[in-house]
């Protein structure tokens, strides 16, 4: 940002200095978009940025929530469901004794009361101390079964009561087992009760507690084994690769990718189980509310742009426009002042000159009118008649350069600023004066047409005269060689106002060319021919006198200004009387 | 008709002589002064003019200077300022300053005894 600053205080330094303007302005313009692009988008980008991210997390802390609530909602849901079966079995055990077990009646009508009241019973076992199956009541047939080797048997007996892992057993279908043991009466052996419930049971009650808040819900065992089907990760006993058992009682929320997708998983122990309630979901569950978020930063981002942008483009337009405007003002004044100097150094000099010739032309006139009278009071004599006439010449000649050095005191006069009244045909007439020789060599005729009685008006001559000059050279300039010059005097008697109009038959202007005539700086002339300041400074001219100056040109037809002058003008003042 | 008496007074003493024996030649009785402080002290002693032609610019002392001085001590001196120097205020200066002429160098004779006849007229009708 500071060398920003640099930079554009760098480009304020040159176009104060005026060192190649052109493309400073342009530097400028783009170092001050830069800067103000720069101060408007670098907070904007980092708001939404943060805006953004602090809203993600939020949601992700929403939705950890959201998981966390809804696991302990499952586990203790599912947690009931293991505690009823557990009540169920530890009831029976209880209720029934070991001998009145062993009859198979009572067994079987057992299991039928007890798969009346849950379905997912699908057989009923009753183990001897020696681990062979005394009774049995279900589809199969395991009478006799010797369980003594097997893992969850050895359990039960050490834990009394025990709920196995999903497995295929001697049945070859996915089950579970519950299992209590039960002391002999006034013996250290043990029987056991053993009920085998479906896999579909546990399948079942794990889908109704399955919302649309999660993708997937499976049991998974502590060595990776899925006890339930997973939507996600594979049929029932396949393995969940990526189980890191969490400690008793805490759930634990980890975050990871799935086939690109991002994952929040859940997991917590079954209480009294060997099994691990997993919970998937994928994260943005919530997507509306993230997408409708985006989608809302986004069109609040694009409008302030668009905004910005706007104002920016105005801001900085303005800004370079007015340091144009205020320089170019600087400039024509400057130009002015320098050629006001410079025509008041030539007035000096003009005037300089003018007398120092004046006084000896002065004395030429004066010897000669003497040699003139005395000839004239004398007798004839010899070649008298020749003399005379070469007086004369001289006398022509010296009357000539009176003209002359008469006429550049009058230019030295019209740096004065003197408010007198002035006969504006006169004026032309001088000013015609200055211009004829010029206009003779280019084939320029004057055609006159002054109106008769004009009043006399009350203004500055050097300033008229300058004023005429600058439109008559542009006519002449215009035209070239061989043309017409036309200059009009009209009294508009309601308004008390002159105009005086030069027409000239040059090329003419287009209509673009037209708006711009007055401007400073605009030249049609090639480089170094103009300095575009001419018009310009007539047109500050006739302002100053309280006048006006129009322009109406068509390509083709030629070009005529109109000046427009009031005969009396508001800025009277002393002035010289006559 | 009263013979006028003029005082010409200029530095270059070539116009001076050559306009003052033209005005002779036409009757006129005519002094010469090459400086303002010349003809300041000849006035009144030396010179007796009705009109004095005055140059604007001299070494000494400027014409309006000595316009001013003349119409101090002679007010009924009637005084045409003649110059080569063609500054705009000479003219309004120095008719406010009492001249009753402002003329500009090369000056035609009969322009010149015009104006000369002119104030000598205006000096005989003022009071």
């Amino acid at each position: 940002m500071s060398s920003i600053i640099h930079k554009i205080t760098h480009y304020l330094t040159i176009i104060v200095h005026g060192i190649d303007k052109g493309s400073s302005y342009k530097n400028f313009r783009f170092m001050l978009y830069g800067a103000m692009f720069a101060i408007c988008f670098i907070p904007l980008i980092v708001v939404t940025g943060l805006s953004s991210l602090e809203y993600k997390k939020l949601l992700e802390k929403e939705e950890e929530e959201q998981l966390l609530w809804h696991t302990q909602g499952t586990q203790k849901t599912i947690e009931a469901f293991i505690h009823e079966l557990q009540s169920v079995v530890k009831f029976v055990s209880k209720k029934y004794n070991y001998n009145e077990l062993l009859e198979q009646e009572n067994v079987s009508e057992l299991f039928l009361r007890l798969k009346d009241q849950y379905p997912g019973f699908v057989d009923l076992g009753v183990i001897g101390p020696s681990g062979i199956q005394q009774k049995y009541a279900g589809p199969f047939r395991l009478e006799g079964y010797d369980y003594s080797d097997q893992d969850w048997y050895v359990k039960v007996l050490a834990r009394q009561l025990y709920i196995s892992n999903v497995f295929m057993g001697f049945r070859k279908l996915p089950h579970f087992v519950i299992a209590v043991s039960n002391k002999l009466p006034g013996k250290e052996e043990y029987w056991v009760l053993r009920l085998s419930i479906d896999y579909e049971t546990l399948q079942n009650y794990i889908s109704t507690v399955s919302t649309k808040a999660s993708q997937d819900i499976f049991l998974v065992n502590n060595q990776g084994v899925l006890q339930t089907r997973s939507n996600i990760f594979g049929d029932l006993l396949e393995t969940y690769p990526f189980l890191k058992p969490p400690p008793e009682g805490e759930i634990i929320i980890n975050t990871a990718n799935y086939n690109g997708i991002k994952q929040l998983r859940s997991f917590v122990h079954i209480e009294d189980s060997p099994w691990i309630l997993g919970i998937v979901k994928e994260t943005y569950i919530y997507g509306e509310k993230w997408s409708s978020f985006r989608h809302r930063m986004r069109l609040i981002f694009l409008g302030c742009t668009f905004l910005a942008l706007v104002v920016i483009i105005q801001v900085v337009n303005a800004i370079t426009d007015r340091l144009r405007e205020a320089d170019d003002k600087r400039n024509v004044a400057m130009t002015e002042a320098e050629h006001t100097n410079k025509l008041a150094s030539i007035g000096r000099l003009a005037a300089g000159v003018a007398h120092e010739i004046n006084n000896p032309l002065a004395i030429i006139d004066q010897k000669a009118g003497l040699v003139t009278d005395l000839m004239v009071f004398a007798d004839d004599f010899q070649h008298k008649e020749k003399l005379l006439k070469s007086i004369d010449g001289i006398q022509d000649a010296v009357e000539r350069c009176k003209v002359i050095t008469h006429r550049l005191l009058g230019f030295a006069r019209r740096m004065d600023v003197v408010f007198e009244y002035i006969d504006i045909t006169d004026l032309l007439r001088e000013v015609l004066g200055f211009l004829e020789k010029e206009a003779l060599y280019s084939h320029i005729r004057f055609e006159l047409a002054f109106a008769e009685n004009l009043p006399m008006i009350f203004s500055d001559r050097g300033q008229l005269q300058q004023i005429f000059l600058n439109i008559t050279n542009n006519a002449i300039d215009a035209i070239g060689e061989d043309g017409e010059i036309t200059l009009i005097t009209v009294l508009r008697e309601d308004e008390d106002i002159i105009d005086i109009s030069v027409h000239d038959t040059g090329p003419g202007m287009p209509p673009e060319l037209i708006k711009r005539i007055f401007d400073p700086f605009f030249t049609t002339k090639e480089a170094g021919q103009g300095t575009g300041l001419g018009l310009s400074i007539t047109y500050g001219l006739v302002k100053k006198l309280g006048g006006n100056i129009t322009v109406e040109s068509e390509v083709g037809q030629g070009t005529t200004f109109t000046v427009s002058l009031p005969v009396n003008n508001s800025h009277k003042g002393g002035g010289l009387n006559g | 008709m009263d013979e006028i008496k003029l005082l010409i007074v200029d530095d270059e003493v070539e116009f001076a002589s050559a306009l003052a024996e033209r005005l002779e030649l036409r009757n006129y009785h005519v002094d010469t002064a090459n400086s303002g402080t010349e003809a300041l002290k000849g006035l009144g002693s030396t010179y007796f003019p009705d009109i004095i032609l005055l140059d604007l610019r001299m070494p000494d002392m400027s014409g309006f200077d000595v316009l001013v001085k003349i119409k101090e001590k002679h007010p009924a001196i009637e005084v045409i300022m003649l110059t080569g120097h063609g500054a705009s205020s000479g003219g309004s200066s120095s008719l406010e300053k009492g001249a009753f002429a402002f003329i500009m160098k090369p000056v035609n004779i009969c322009d010149l005894t015009k104006k000369i006849q002119e104030a000598y007229k205006n000096r005989t009708s003022a009071p």
